[in-house]
């Protein structure tokens, strides 16, 4: 009698935690499930040719000696740092798409893209805005409005003092180079701008005013001189 | 009023004030220099499928050389001939001298290194081929010096700081002249 009762006492104990485990594992498949459709829909869209694989990490962030393996393994992981801040469909396209740029530039050039990697770490500055550029075209390929990078930007990447020493552009200089690049390329989502009503894409135009300044001068003195963004 | 209007009244505020409550903010520059213009929405490339393999190569020269990577820019349209008649089974499905035209999609600058300059072309279109038939971009690199530059960083890292001065060394611009032949693909059998 004693041996039944402590099987049902122990059976009530742990069903929960089983329970509870298979609720996370079908959070994660779902997320997983949801990244690898999203990606897949970029490299079909856009005819990339190489293989990219995807993976969902529930680590906050890559570790500091951790190889970055959009380069090494062509696979693109979302941290759930990164994931925690998607809200649309949009925004997960613009992280996907800019880890997707890097990894199908790591292709590229002698040694199977070891070189191409190497000169991608070397200038992460170049490559960053270079990423940003090229997850644009992605995006818009597969049917993503390209805005949703630029609320996801603003809502992730903090403001540093200067970016003369570090190896990261200024976030508010990386979205005012998207939003030109968005204005010269794909004016038809900022003419029929779905994120107007976007608290956080408001708060992208409140914040770039003298940026957007500068980008007016631009267009009405019809030069093609590259702006200095703050 | 009756105790129905009132409540009526109380949760049509409430309806009205849970909305959003900020002032939308308008973009002035898109209202200043886009809003008369007649802009088209970007094509999608949703309805595909890549069953078929067969491929032809479409071989294109520019009609005017591009001297360096500065004198472009992105959204720029340039224009190409298709150098050689482009055949799929013995028959010709695109002729020799027809006007091609790709948009510059990004320019990347020349860096430190001797990381080159690069410029993606894409968007190509070609009279009578619909795009998804086409490779989707081509890029032309300048001239690579970091296969040469490294190895010397490298070399002089034993020397402190003489290996920081390999920084100086910049890689080449783009350059694309009419006799430069570029390739890109053409498949006859996808959607």
């Amino acid at each position: 009698m004693k041996k039944i009762i402590l099987a049902i006492v122990l059976m009530f104990i742990l069903t929960p935690a089983f329970a509870s485990d298979e609720a996370k594992l079908a959070q994660v498949q779902s997320i997983q499930s949801r990244i690898d459709d999203c990606g897949a829909r970029i490299l079909n869209a856009n005819k990339i040719e190489k293989r990219v694989i995807f993976a969902y990490s529930e680590a906050e962030k890559s570790g500091l000696l951790e190889v970055d393996k959009d380069l090494t393994r062509r696979q693109v992981i979302v941290y759930s740092g990164a994931y925690k801040f998607v809200d649309s469909e949009d925004e997960l396209a613009a992280v996907l798409a800019r880890k997707i740029a890097i990894a199908f530039k790591s292709y590229d050039g002698v040694f199977n893209g070891s070189l191409k990697s190497m000169q991608m770490k070397a200038a992460p500055k170049k490559f960053e805005i270079v990423a940003d550029k090229i997850a644009v075209d992605y995006m818009v390929k597969a049917g993503y409005n390209p805005l949703g990078m630029i609320t996801y930007i603003q809502k992730v990447y903090p403001q540093k003092r200067y970016d003369m020493v570090s190896n990261k552009n200024l976030t508010s200089k990386r979205l005012a180079i998207i939003y030109e690049y968005i204005y010269t390329k794909y004016p038809y989502f900022l003419v029929n701008n779905k994120y107007l009503d976007n608290v956080h894409y408001q708060n992208f135009l409140l914040t770039s005013q003298e940026n957007r300044r500068k980008l007016q001068e631009k267009i009405q003195n019809g030069t093609n001189e590259r702006v200095k963004y703050e | 009023m009756n105790r129905f209007a009132r409540v009526f009244l109380i949760l049509v505020l409430l309806l009205l004030s849970s909305g959003k409550s900020f002032a939308i903010v308008e973009d002035e520059l898109v209202k200043t220099t886009l809003l008369d213009k007649n802009i088209k929405k970007p094509y999608t490339n949703l309805n595909y499928n890549y069953e078929d393999t067969d491929v032809v190569d479409v071989r294109l020269s520019v009609l005017e050389d591009i001297k360096n990577e500065k004198y472009l820019h992105e959204g720029q349209i340039i224009k190409f001939k298709v150098v050689r008649d482009v055949k799929y089974k013995n028959k010709v499905v695109i002729k020799h001298g027809t006007i091609a035209t790709a948009k510059v999609e990004t320019i990347i600058t020349n860096g430190m290194n001797g990381i080159p300059a690069s410029v993606i072309f894409g968007d190509f279109n070609i009279e009578g081929v619909p795009w998804s038939k086409l490779t989707s971009t081509y890029e032309k690199f300048g001239l690579d010096l970091s296969l040469m530059v490294y190895p010397i960083k490298w070399a002089l890292t034993i020397l402190p700081p003489t290996g920081t001065f390999t920084n100086f060394i910049k890689g080449g611009h783009v350059k694309l002249k009419s006799k430069n032949v570029i390739t890109i693909e053409y498949h006859p059998n996808w959607n």
